[in-house]
């Protein structure tokens, strides 16, 4: 425990506290306040409190017997990777305890020839590349946040990036997890094989914001690099154009590894800080990422270009090199920085719409603006519709922060109402469950109401997320029908 | 009984529904014969009749195209065989969105038929494509062909759906987007589970666009380690096929002469195929003759109605091959495994004298095996390889098997641990247990 006494702590926090330090050793658990500050957030900085400890085990059997220990005293447990979330999802639990992966860092197995890499909850996203760069693989799943967040809380938030068009997002790439249950019993689902019997469990761990255990390892899959990158930056006047654009490459049967576009607001902010030389003026611009062997990237180009064109692109150009490709690209990797140049405060929304219907929510998010009286700068995952709408705002401004988040919630209204999501990536967590509702009635609900069920009867493990309403579990015994001797003699039936 | 027949049949009208012999009989899954056959014309028709089915603990089977009725263990009961067939429409096909809405008793063919007319398909080839497979079968099946190493499974494709519960609630889960977090997945809970969980009655999927030109070539090796080298060198390579298939000989000497593909006999064969536009498959192909030429390989490029029926066979040969004695497994080990399986396949045919087909999904580390013999050796020999497989840290799963079999050999394996957690989700969905009773993993 840390060298500083916790001062005034409850009996039962102490024994609590001693009970903890008989599972790891002291440094593996924090209690002083000042240490504690740290863990009190996540990337949603508006919410904060404070747990009762923090710990920090290095293995799945110290994981297991903390949640062991947590069952029988009752305490709520919140898994955390980097807490770079932005829904809230790594918050702690009023007079619960945070369970963080962060040393649990090893890489367990680099198979090449099968193209699997098995790591601990902990790694950082990035490493797995770095890891099998060499051999000429990568991780696809590529975040923005990927220099810091962990595979852990990559498979918690089911995490996309700029490439996921073509190549998917982390459920796409993760092929088996260890996971300790929410009470304590280690299981494995999936594995570096495919296609096991059963449910599709890891297919349910995946996007399920750490409320159904605990992973504590993990089976990627690594693909090969490809022949050939090309990027085309293009700008238009409108970004309603731009849309229109991405609409019309998948159209014409191109599947392009990432499309981005940046609305004038986030050019204008993006430049005055990394200068990655985009128009100022430009109402838009769309970065399109075409990959695969070489002749099929040299086929698509032209097309592309022609469909830029055909939807009124002002300028197009073509990275030469890998370092102008780099500078397309850092405009935009920096947009939510750059952004804290333009206003003192700004909330990121993440939602999602089909393509289509990209220039009409545009519309509605500009109108949204103006009734509200608060720029909104729009970034956007445009190959899979995925917006982030960045509403800036100056908290110390009265009212303006409630303004703010209220226009955030009608983008969100916005998005469910031609068919899409509340969230694309960043998760539900603590900050949007109030929005389930807009997405799901109350069947769909009480179905994953069922889910958690299964797995936390209790409702210890990361409560207070995802649903609307707290929810309990009604036991379902197993009160599956089995034969009555009668009838298993065939002396008589139900009918 | 007459009442609660009555009752259920009430609900579709007597037109729609199966109470008599001998058309039950048609119905019967693994010798059971149910008590009536229903075909809703609606989702709410679902919901009535399961809740009756829940109330009274009536087993109900659902049904798409009956292609794959045999998979699963028997079921414990079977009273009400629910058919989907009438629930066919597809219900918005956006191309610019590379997304289509469908309901889930349409068969896998006429979707594709409905894309088509927008140059876009769904990117998935399970076998009984002309016999009537239906888009909700391959769904609760999870079923998958040669083309599932680019485009992945049901999994992959598959981003929202409706569900009708043992309860009867209309559920929905998932969107219209490809991207979308929102809760827990609910389409990938219900891809593999049997019809188990819930009626699956609509779904949403990603599309792809037809690609513009598909050429495979095909290679014969005697020798399994050079093929394998092969193999690892094509997936370590740019190279991005679409399905990269191994061959065993007596599959090559099954089919050869029907396809009049005069390939080598008494060797194994690797068909790699490449789509794309024009030019990039053409470059692929020249790209794998030289791999292959390096290793002394020789092989013959086939493309248009040819090619397709190289890959009918090979999606559909275990169920071509009419045989009542036979079993049908797949098998799920590592990419570098494949051979050693199928060095097993080979001294176990030569030792039993059993007739064994395999083909195998060689990116993928998949292989659908068909045994064809006496029943007693085709017994040892499936056991024989799950003990292998299982050992390969892999697994082992009985496709289609006579009810003599699969009351030996567990159709599913072991499941494990997290068998407990499966059990507990089956019943909070179905605490009457009606759905499929019994024919899922751990008997659920
Ligand atoms: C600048 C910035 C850019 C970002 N860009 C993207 C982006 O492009 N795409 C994207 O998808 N996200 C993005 N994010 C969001 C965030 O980085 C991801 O959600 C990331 O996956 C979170 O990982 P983490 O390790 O920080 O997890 P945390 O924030 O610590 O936790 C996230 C959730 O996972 C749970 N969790 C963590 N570890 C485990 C575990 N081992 N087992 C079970 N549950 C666990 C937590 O309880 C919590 O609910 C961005 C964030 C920032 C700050």
């Amino acid at each position: 425990m840390s060298t500083k006494p916790a001062t005034k702590i409850p009996n039962w926090k102490k024994s609590f506290g001693d009970k903890l330090l008989q599972i790891l050793h002291p440094d593996g658990v924090i209690s002083s306040d000042d240490e504690l500050i740290v863990y009190e957030c996540d990337g949603l900085t508006g919410y904060r409190i404070k747990p009762i400890f923090v710990v920090l085990p290095k293995s799945a059997k110290e994981v297991s017997e903390i949640i062991k220990l947590c069952n029988q005293e009752t305490i709520p447990f919140v898994p955390r990777g980097a807490g770079t979330g932005l829904s809230g999802g790594a918050l702690p639990t009023e007079e619960g305890i945070v369970i963080s992966l962060a040393r649990m860092t090893r890489i367990l197995e680099i198979d090449i020839p099968n193209q699997r890499v098995v790591v601990e909850p902990g790694v950082v996203n990035l490493w797995v590349t770095n890891s099998v760069s060499s051999s000429g693989y990568y991780y696809a799943p590529d975040p923005s946040s990927q220099l810091v967040c962990t595979i852990g809380g990559n498979v918690a938030e089911n995490s996309g990036g700029v490439h996921c068009l073509k190549y998917g997002v982390t459920t796409n790439h993760v092929l088996g997890l260890e996971v300790v249950l929410p009470n304590g019993e280690i299981i494995e689902v999936g594995g570096k094989t495919l296609d096991h019997p059963g449910y599709d469990l890891v297919g349910l761990f995946v996007g399920s914001e750490g409320l159904l255990g605990i992973v504590t390892k993990v089976a990627l899959r690594i693909i090969r690099k490809p022949e050939s990158i090309k990027t085309l930056f293009a700008s238009f006047d409108k970004v309603e154009y731009a849309g229109g654009a991405v609409a019309g490459i998948t159209a014409r049967g191109v599947i392009p590894a990432g499309m981005e576009i940046m609305d004038n607001l986030s050019i204008r902010a993006v430049e005055k800080t990394v200068h990655a030389g985009y128009p100022i003026d430009a109402g838009a611009i769309l970065l399109v990422e075409l990959d695969g062997p070489n002749a099929e990237v040299e086929a698509q180009t032209p097309i592309v270009m022609e469909v830029l064109k055909e939807n009124r692109a002002t300028e197009i150009r073509i990275a030469k090199d890998s370092d102008e490709r780099a500078l397309f690209w850092k405009g935009r990797k920096s947009a939510f920085a750059a952004m804290g140049r333009m206003s003192p405060d700004y909330y990121v929304q993440d939602g999602v719409i089909p393509r289509t219907k990209l220039p009409q929510v545009l519309g509605e998010i500009e109108n949204l603006s103006k009734k509200y009286g608060l720029r909104v700068a729009n970034v956007f995952h445009a190959g899979d519709g995925n917006l982030h709408p960045l509403v800036l705002f100056d908290s110390s401004k009265d009212g303006e922060a409630e303004k703010a988040e209220e226009l955030a919630g009608e983008i969100l209204k916005a998005c469910v109402d031609v068919g899409g999501s509340i969230t694309g990536e960043h998760g539900v967590g603590y900050d949007k469950k109030r929005f389930m509702h807009l997405m799901f009635d109350e069947q769909a609900l009480e179905t994953m109401n069922m889910i958690r069920c299964a797995f936390d009867p209790k409702g210890l493990c990361n409560p207070g997320k995802v649903f609307p309403t707290p929810r309990s579990c009604v036991e379902a015994g197993r009160t599956t029908y089995r034969e009555h001797p009668i009838e298993k003699s065939g002396l008589g039936e139900r009918f | 009984m007459a009442d609660l027949l009555k009752e259920i049949i009430n609900v579709v009208g007597d037109d729609n529904a199966i109470s008599q012999s001998p058309e039950l009989e048609r119905y019967a899954i693994e010798g059971k014969t149910p008590k009536v056959v229903v075909l809703p014309q609606t989702i709410e028709e679902i919901s009535e009749i399961l809740k009756v089915a829940s109330s009274k603990s009536l087993a109900v089977i659902p049904r798409g195209g009956g292609t794959k009725i045999g998979f699963g263990r028997e079921p414990n009961r079977a009273d009400i065989v629910l058919c989907m067939s009438q629930l066919n429409q597809v219900l918005e096909h956006e191309a610019s969105d590379l997304v289509a809405a469908t309901q889930c008793g349409i068969t896998l063919k006429a979707f594709q038929g409905v894309l088509k007319e927008k140059n876009q398909f769904l990117a998935i080839d399970p076998p009984h494509f002309e016999s009537g497979a239906t888009v909700g079968g391959i769904i609760a099946t999870n079923d998958s062909g040669p083309r599932r190493l680019r485009y992945g499974t049901m999994r992959e494709l598959l981003i929202g759906i409706r569900v009708v519960r043992s309860d009867g609630a209309i559920v929905k889960g998932g969107a219209k987007v490809v991207k979308n977090v929102a809760g827990y997945d609910i389409p990938k809970l219900y891809v593999g589970s049997l019809g188990t969980l819930g009626i699956i009655v609509e779904g949403i999927f990603r599309l792809y666009p037809i690609p513009e030109l598909s050429q495979t070539y095909i290679v014969s090796f005697s020798n399994l380690a050079e093929l394998q080298k092969m193999v690892l060198s094509i997936l370590n390579s740019s190279l991005v096929p679409t399905c990269l298939e191994v061959l065993n000989p007596t599959l090559i000497d099954a089919i050869s002469d029907q396809l009049r593909l005069n390939l080598k006999k008494e060797k194994y064969a690797l068909a790699i195929r490449i789509e794309s536009v024009g030019k990039a498959v053409r470059d692929q192909v020249s790209k794998v003759k030289g791999i292959c030429g390096e290793r002394g390989g020789e092989g013959i490029l086939v493309e248009g109605v040819v090619e397709e029926s190289f890959w009918q066979e090979i999606r559909e040969f275990p169920w071509s091959m009419s045989v009542s004695n036979r079993v049908i497994c797949k098998a799920g080990v590592l990419i570098t495994d494949v051979p050693r399986v199928f060095q097993a396949l080979g001294e176990l045919s030569s030792n039993s004298g059993l007739g064994i087909y395999s083909s195998a999904r060689a990116g993928n580390g998949i292989l659908i095996i068909s045994i064809e013999g006496e029943m007693s050796p085709i017994i040892e020999a499936t056991k024989s390889l799950r003990n292998l497989v299982n050992s390969l840290k892999g697994n082992l799963i009985i496709r289609d098997a006579p009810a003599d079999l699969k009351s030996q050999v567990d159709v599913w394996g072991e499941v494990g641990e997290s068998i407990k957690v499966m059990e507990r989700l089956k019943s909070h969905f179905d605490p009457n247990g009606i759905l499929n009773p019994g024919r899922f993993v751990g008997e659920i």
